[in-house]
């Protein structure tokens, strides 16, 4: 049985035994990958797995019109896995109420829960994995100076249309109310533009050290072709650099930048 | 308000007047508030550069209040407070440094120069630390001259 087959057979059985009441998996719609949302066994079918299966499906979890079919299934890559860890470790998914259909690039690791993806993670993916290209280009930008840096990000955001595709496709960002869109007192200027897109990017960015799984979904939800990996991948370097964080591996770890250790470096500061 | 700041910023920028850098510091109340009073009511000079915005704890300084400084006409942002172990709310510098540690970075590899944000911790006893610290920064922010108006960070006239 190839990947496929066994992800229809384990959704349609999880569906049949009642242990889960929806199962999100990937389908097929002229050759792209789309979300699917499986409620009957019978439809188990329209499931499908390959190399373009890359939208995040975590993101789902949070949605409250989801979240109502507890307990739920989610087919599961390795970076859905690390979200789906780091989701529980921020007490995001109750305890029984997901279950994940994990995959690997080659493999099928079957139904397992979320300690269980935990331990696949540590044992398979610990490290995610990054793009040579990406990690090139974010040593390139770093090796620039200030102005040059300023120049380029200039480029970038002056693309941003503040769609928030970014924010729908990542399974990071879940408030219910987003700090870019509150008004009393307003933040982030909500103009596409200028100083409005930088405040977004970088609290987007910032939002996310220590939790960002680098599975690219914000990336390649873009319609502007923003690099947003740039900003990942920088913020997730500096923090498993300074702290040793590698999110996603363990359910019960502290949230990195809500703790603090005495020791931590404070050689920047005066 | 917006108003009023864009005309102070283009009157600067278009004429070769002597560049002033316009320093926003955000400080806790039970440290570096102290600190710099401390440093008034002792009589020491230094530059008058500085816009001290009081805050009760280093904990409770948002980046997003560092983002809103540049946009609005910051030249140079510094944050300060309680030495570690120092904090009246026994942990909030050190949650703040951990924060700090990441988004200075962030801020770098998106075109701030380093040189425009500042850190330091200045006890409710150290005015002088407290006055060579702000001469200091207003002397470097003068050598990078003022935030380019063209930074995506700054707010668009």
């Amino acid at each position: 049985m190839n990947v496929t087959e066994s992800i229809r057979a384990d959704a349609a059985r999880l569906l049949t035994e009642g242990r889960a009441k929806m199962v999100i998996g990937y389908g097929l719609r002229n050759g792209r990958s789309v979300p699917v949302f499986l409620t009957e066994p019978q439809g188990a079918d329209s499931l499908h797995y390959g190399p373009q299966c890359t939208l995040n499906l975590a993101a789902y979890l949070a949605r409250p019109e989801v979240r109502r079919n507890a307990p739920l299934a989610i087919v599961a890559p390795p970076a859905t896995l690390r979200s789906l860890v780091v989701l529980a470790a921020e007490s995001q998914v109750p305890d029984g109420s997901v279950l994940a259909l994990a995959v690997g690039p080659q493999e099928y690791h079957g139904v397992v829960d979320v300690a269980a993806a935990a331990e696949i993670v540590r044992k398979h993916y610990a490290s995610p994995e990054v793009d040579p290209d990406l990690a090139a280009r974010a040593r390139e930008l770093a090796a620039m100076t200030p102005a040059q840096r300023s120049a380029f990000w200039r480029e970038q955001f002056a693309k941003c249309t503040r769609c928030y595709a970014c924010r729908a496709a990542c399974p990071g960002c879940y408030c219910r109310r987003c700090v870019a869109e509150t008004n009393m007192p307003q933040w982030v200027s909500t103009a596409a533009r200028g100083h409005g897109n930088y405040a977004w990017h970088i609290l987007r960015a910032f939002h996310q050290a220590g939790r960002c799984v680098l599975c690219g979904a914000c990336e390649a939800a873009c319609p502007q072709g923003i690099p947003l990996m740039l900003l990942n991948l920088s913020t997730a370097q500096e923090v498993q650099e300074q702290f040793g964080a590698k999110p996603g591996l363990d359910p019960a770890a502290k949230p990195v930048m809500g703790s603090f250790r005495p020791e931590d470096k404070d050689d920047f500061i005066r | 308000m917006e108003q009023t700041k864009a005309n102070k910023n283009t009157t600067r920028d278009a004429t070769g007047e002597t560049f002033e850098p316009r320093i926003v510091a955000f400080v806790c109340n039970w440290c570096t508030y102290a600190g710099a009073d401390l440093a008034g009511t002792s009589r020491m000079q230094y530059a008058p550069n500085v816009r001290i915005i009081k805050l009760p704890c280093t904990g409770r300084i948002d980046p997003l209040f560092i983002l809103k400084a540049f946009e609005g006409g910051a030249d140079a942002v510094l944050v300060s407070g309680c030495h570690p172990g120092d904090c009246h709310y026994t942990s909030g510098n050190y949650h703040a440094r951990r924060r700090w540690a990441v988004f200075h970075k962030l801020l770098d590899f998106t075109g701030i120069d380093p040189g425009r944000l500042h850190f330091s911790w200045v006890s409710a006893a150290e005015g002088r630390k407290f006055a060579d610290l702000i001469n200091d920064i207003t002397e470097r922010v003068r050598g990078l001259g003022p935030f380019a108006s063209d930074n995506p960070a700054r707010r668009q006239a």
